[in-house]
């Protein structure tokens, strides 16, 4: 769910264009670092923007019949943690807007701020607290994906309401206004998000372990000492 | 043919070989213009005009055009609609202004989403990334959003190919399906992804690649008399606004 160019009047467009620039620039100093140390990372790098570009082409069942597509910004967060993903999201973003017409060029900052800001960090939040507080991986990686979606919608829909505040009950009507209208499809995408997000590391568990051992995911396998003969 | 109907239109458009700045000048200038001018007829103006040069002189289908406003379209008819709903303490009911609000926030909107489309269906990512070099982006970051824009339109294709075979095999017959064939359909592009950027990066480095992805942008010059009338464009637009006003 991004909101339409031209949806936000210009002074909030501005505003949470501001408000977004830190955390992105942040994101994109992190990456400039990390291609300076490592140069092949731009690959890599690369490679996570586009599999989040693809993954919001991926159709998940609805229940209200027709299918939802994923932010996909819940994995990118666990896997190469939120800086690099508010800089990746708002390249995501801005490729969503001039390659699928989804979003737009105006109310850019304000999606990056929901969808690669917020999302990311609320979603990494729930997964490295789930962890904490013993949570399996399984447990973590629900949390943190479908945490991430549920955020971005709030926080869009925030956003909506300081544009447009009710004339009688104000900025907490107009939230309630947005938060319901939009939660028909948010709420069971979020949901069905999670479950994805599930079913994609239990997948990556087996198929790419050497990969989330070194981002980190999961911690080294021990050494097993095998008795040689003698 | 890259699987993504507006960025095949803008390798399509006649407007192709055009300059990047020049359609970034008209199209930024319409953008802001669908913005700050009353609804009526400043933005409904503009979205007249993106429409008649993107689907006239630019050469965009109309129903490429017109099927990648659907989504925005949504957005800007639910957010428009419940834009002017009050809730009060009688229960929900429609503002006293409420169809010339949303009609307004519906014409800026729609307006905008025409104008941002226009360069979108005219002008290929790899002509705007190196604009942003030019607005000084850390190369770093360019050549990021460059390998994105290169391996997308690979992990598009292996997600179509793998979705294929899962549906030949039943893979999306019942809810539960859909959910597994969907997790392994992530799980295998992204692995496929990370294998694509790992041998991506071997035959760079053989190739003696350390310090980036430098290509020689392609230079198509600027066109006096398109700036020219663009600049027309806009300032009559915002006259006759101002008039009618």
């Amino acid at each position: 769910m991004h909101i339409a160019e031209g949806f936000l009047p210009a002074g909030h467009a501005a505003g949470w264009t501001i408000a977004a620039a830190p955390f992105v620039v942040h994101g994109a100093r992190a990456v400039v670092k990390e291609v300076r140390e490592n140069p092949e990372s731009t690959l890599l790098l690369g490679a996570a923007g586009a599999f989040t570009f693809v993954l919001s082409a991926i159709k998940l069942p609805s229940v209200t019949g027709s299918s939802s597509h994923p932010t996909g910004t819940g994995p990118g967060a666990i896997l190469f943690r939120p800086p690099v993903m508010a800089l990746l999201g708002t390249v995501v973003l801005l490729f969503q807007a001039l390659l699928l017409a989804h979003g737009g060029l105006t109310t850019l900052g304000a999606n990056a701020f929901a969808f690669a800001v917020v999302g990311p960090w609320a979603g990494y939040g729930a997964y490295r607290l789930t962890r904490a507080a013993g949570g399996g991986l399984m447990p973590a990686v629900f949390a943190g994906v479908a945490l991430a979606d549920l955020a971005t919608y709030v926080t869009t829909s925030l956003q909506l309401a300081l544009a447009f505040p009710d004339a009688e009950s104000g900025l907490a009507g107009a939230l309630l206004k947005f938060l319901g209208v939009f939660a028909v499809t948010q709420i069971p995408l979020a949901v069905g998000e999670g479950l994805l997000g599930v079913l994609l590391f239990r997948v990556l568990t087996v198929n790419a372990r050497p990969e989330l051992e070194r981002l980190g995911v999961l911690e080294p396998a021990p050494l097993v000492t095998t008795g040689g003969a003698a | 043919m890259t699987g993504l109907a507006v960025d095949d239109a803008a390798w399509a458009s006649a407007w192709r070989r055009r300059a990047p700045g020049d359609k970034l000048l008209l199209c930024g200038g319409l953008v802001v213009t669908a913005l700050v001018l009353p609804a009526w007829p400043g933005s409904a103006l503009v979205g007249v005009v993106a429409v008649a040069l993107a689907v006239g002189p630019a050469r965009v289908p109309a129903r490429t055009f017109l099927r990648a406003t659907r989504w925005p379209a949504a957005f800007i008819v639910v957010g428009a609609l419940t834009a002017v709903v009050e809730v009060g303490s009688g229960g929900p009911g429609w503002a006293p202004d409420a169809a010339a609000r949303s009609g307004s926030l519906a014409g800026h909107a729609l307006a905008g989403s025409a104008a941002v489309l226009l360069l979108a269906t005219t002008t290929p990512m790899s002509d705007l990334l190196p604009a942003l070099r030019r607005a000084r982006v850390p190369d770093a970051v360019v050549e990021v959003a460059s390998v994105v824009y290169r391996l997308l339109f690979v992990l598009l294709g292996s997600l179509h190919t793998i979705r294929e075979a899962q549906t030949a095999r039943m893979g999306y017959s019942s809810v539960r399906r859909s959910y597994r064939s969907s997790g392994a359909l992530a799980a295998a592009v992204l692995t496929r992804s990370w294998d694509r950027a790992r041998r991506m990066q071997e035959g760079l480095a053989g190739r003696g690649m350390e310090t980036g992805l430098r290509v020689l942008p392609e230079v198509l010059p600027s066109s006096r008399a398109f700036l020219t009338g663009s600049v027309v464009a806009l300032a009559a637009i915002v006259a006759t606004s101002a008039v009618v006003a």
